[in-house]
């Protein structure tokens, strides 16, 4: 009751609660150190390790290192390698590719997230996460029950009587590129939904009052405002498509090329760990220069909020 | 159930009212959130729909902008039906209680808007966007974002992005609520200073009666999609048409009696005319009630507690059969004011303002 025991309380308290406090008052950097230890032991100290056999000539007995000098010769190899080129601009042309569909297929779903009523929301809520409650492989594998030669899609249209012979769609980019939407699709739908939910529904009424259609204000005003969510789906599904190695794999049929898959026949089948560094190097540049490029354009894009609260 | 008063009269007699609003309804579901909503606005006439959450008031406001349509009756502006009217082209200007500006858009160009949408661009928009920031007195902040400026300054942005489209009706959602009280009650001023001043025509929805006994030409009270009674914010105030109406605005008493013979007696001796009869309720405010020496008169109580708030005394009065009434007397009237405890006899100043209803 009196002033004089609360003082005492407060420095009654265990050094276990000071320290959960301490933690908990985010002050510098102490509620990451868990997470920053784990990244530096089994994501950084890896990565440097990788990297440091890029550049240097290894010679490899047993499965062991047994000597290692500098060299630069793995990087330039690469860089000159035809292969190279082309395989990086394989991956290239199918992740933006991915990209872009994901785009163009997500979109409206979280359009009609925005203007719908509560039940759509829920369905495209459930809809969108459901999927991705499954492993990548399992609804990998699904897909070749439905491409496959005596497959869902080619039994339905050769019984309708539109093909005599089976479409071999299975292990062609074309199978590739229709399992890399599928599985990425809900990756690119989540950020738009959040973007376009963070904003005041108030205002495509507030557009329609003021005279504009249904199109001007999806043009006027939904886009614009949901171009950061546009630019988090897109930064997403590249990354992820440009470097997965699950799709192409198994929908390519072995034979389809494209980074992931190189690296993993560089490092797995040829043991050239070497060259396998230095492909992972490369995929990792490459695919940061294009995150950089969205977040340009993202940043030219919304430079309304950097106004904010000046 | 309308209480009619001689101005009422008056005004229904002018032409063809801005808005009519004719026996509306809507439900969802099996909810009846309207239910034959009828209001006519004249030219240039601040209406405040009010009522507790729930009542319908925002419903009915949706209804006349076009943001949802109505099961039943119709919505006319000028006399022209708006059933047919999609949103985009009626002309009404809705001011909304988040004000809803668009975050991406300078102030400017945010009241540019309306005027980019019917194609009116170049110097004319130029010209009547800087007439419209200069309006609301904020002619130096057309190249700000909606996020750099307080809440008084949003609010005058959202009307100013309205009033450049010229609408023949202003719709106000609580327009006040994101406000501050201190910022709340000069903005209500200088609000209905502006909109009188322009001349508009405008529609408010608050369920705070402070607001509209300070906002309004008229005062419709809702309750449960009913509008109650349509009436200036004083008659209102003075003749409450119903006992919900009374209890709404202002502090009120109540007490049963008995009515007979087109009279009701009143616990002072008094009678008061009333066209109900057998058990009725009476209704008198706190100022209509004076307190007195107990020999005075018959009607007899004795106080429970009194404060004094400013320049008035605020009694609270246990009466001998037990009703809790609140008295309001000026200091000056009396040299001491009656002490907690004290017998009194209380008096009705002026019974034609009391109100008759019929027992509930």
């Amino acid at each position: 009751m009196t002033d004089a025991a609360v003082p005492q309380q407060i420095s009654g308290r265990g050094l276990g609660e000071r320290l959960i406090d301490a933690l908990l008052s985010g002050r510098g950097i102490w509620p990451a150190v868990p997470a920053i230890i784990v990244l530096m032991v089994v994501a950084v100290v890896p990565f440097v390790i990788l990297l440091s056999l890029g550049f240097s000539n290894i010679v490899v007995s047993r499965g062991e290192i047994v000597s290692q000098t500098f060299s630069l010769a793995h990087l330039t190899n690469a860089l000159t390698d035809p292969l190279y080129w082309t395989t990086f601009q394989r991956s290239l042309n199918l992740a933006l590719t991915t990209t872009l569909l994901c785009l163009v297929f997500g979109y409206p779903v979280a359009y009609l997230f925005l203007v719908g009523g509560k039940w759509t929301k829920r369905a495209i809520l459930i809809l969108t996460i459901a999927p991705l409650l499954t492993s990548g492989i399992v609804r990998t594998y699904a897909w070749l029950v439905i491409l496959g030669g005596r497959g869902v899609v080619n039994s339905t249209l050769m019984n309708l009587g539109l093909i005599d012979q089976p479409l071999r769609i299975m292990n062609t980019h074309w199978a590739v590129l229709i399992g890399m939407v599928q599985i990425h699709l809900p990756v690119m739908i989540l950020p738009l939904i959040a973007v376009m939910s963070r904003h005041d529904s108030r205002l495509v009424e507030a557009s329609a009052n003021l005279g504009a259609s249904r199109l001007a204000t999806l043009r006027t005003i939904v886009l614009p405002l949901s171009v950061p969510g546009i630019g988090t789906g897109a930064a997403l599904v590249f990354t992820l498509s440009y470097t997965t190695f699950v799709v192409p794999q198994l929908l390519g049929g072995g034979n389809y090329l494209n980074a992931a898959t190189m690296i993993y026949e560089q490092v797995v089948f040829s043991l050239e760990w070497s060259k396998g560094s230095v492909s992972s190097l490369i995929l990792m540049v490459t695919c940061l220069i294009v995150l950089v490029a969205i977040a340009l354009v993202t940043n030219h894009f919304t430079r309304w909020t950097k106004g904010r609260d000046a | 159930m309308m209480h009619q008063h001689p101005r009422t009269a008056s005004k229904v007699a002018s032409s063809v009212p801005v808005l009519r609003i004719g026996a509306v309804g809507k439900q969802f579901g099996a909810t009846k959130v309207l239910e034959k909503c009828s209001l006519d606005v004249d030219e240039g006439e601040i209406v405040t729909l009010l009522g507790p959450s729930g009542c319908g008031k925002t419903t009915l406001l949706r209804c006349i902008a076009g943001f949802l349509d109505a099961d039943q009756g119709d919505v006319r502006i000028d006399g022209q039906d708006m059933g047919p009217i999609p949103v985009n082209r009626r002309p009404v200007g809705v001011v909304f209680q988040s004000y809803a500006l668009f975050p991406h858009m300078t102030v400017a160009r945010n009241v540019a808007y309306a005027l980019k949408m019917q194609g009116i661009r170049g110097a004319e928009a130029d010209r009547r966007v800087a007439g419209a920031l200069a309006t609301v007195s904020l002619q130096d902040f057309g190249d700000r974002y909606p996020s750099q400026l307080s809440g008084g300054q949003q609010q005058r942005v959202a009307i100013a992005r309205v009033l450049v489209m010229e609408p023949r009706v202003l719709l106000l959602d609580e327009p006040f609520n994101a406000l501050d009280a201190k910022l709340r009650s000069s903005m209500q001023v200088e609000l209905r200073q502006l909109i009188k001043r322009l001349g508009l025509t405008a529609i408010f929805v608050t369920h705070d009666q402070e607001e509209a006994l300070t906002m309004s030409d008229r005062i419709a009270i809702m309750r449960a999609g009913r509008i109650e009674q349509a009436a200036p914010p004083d008659e209102i105030f003075d003749y409450p048409a119903t006992a919900y109406v009374a209890d709404f605005i202002g502090t009120s008493n109540f007490w049963k009696a008995s009515a007979a013979g087109g009279t009701v007696p009143l616990p002072d001796g008094q009678r008061r005319q009333t066209e109900h009869s057998g058990d009725v309720q009476i209704m008198a405010r706190p100022h209509n009630l004076k307190l007195a020496e107990p020999e005075a008169g018959e009607w007899r109580g004795h106080v429970q507690f009194h404060r004094t708030i400013g320049a008035l005394i605020e009694y609270h009065v246990e009466t001998s059969d037990g009703v809790l009434l609140q008295v309001a007397t000026m200091r000056q009237e009396r040299a001491a004011p009656f002490d907690d405890g004290a017998a009194v006899s209380l008096h009705i100043i002026d019974p034609t303002y009391c109100a008759v209803y019929p027992a509930s």
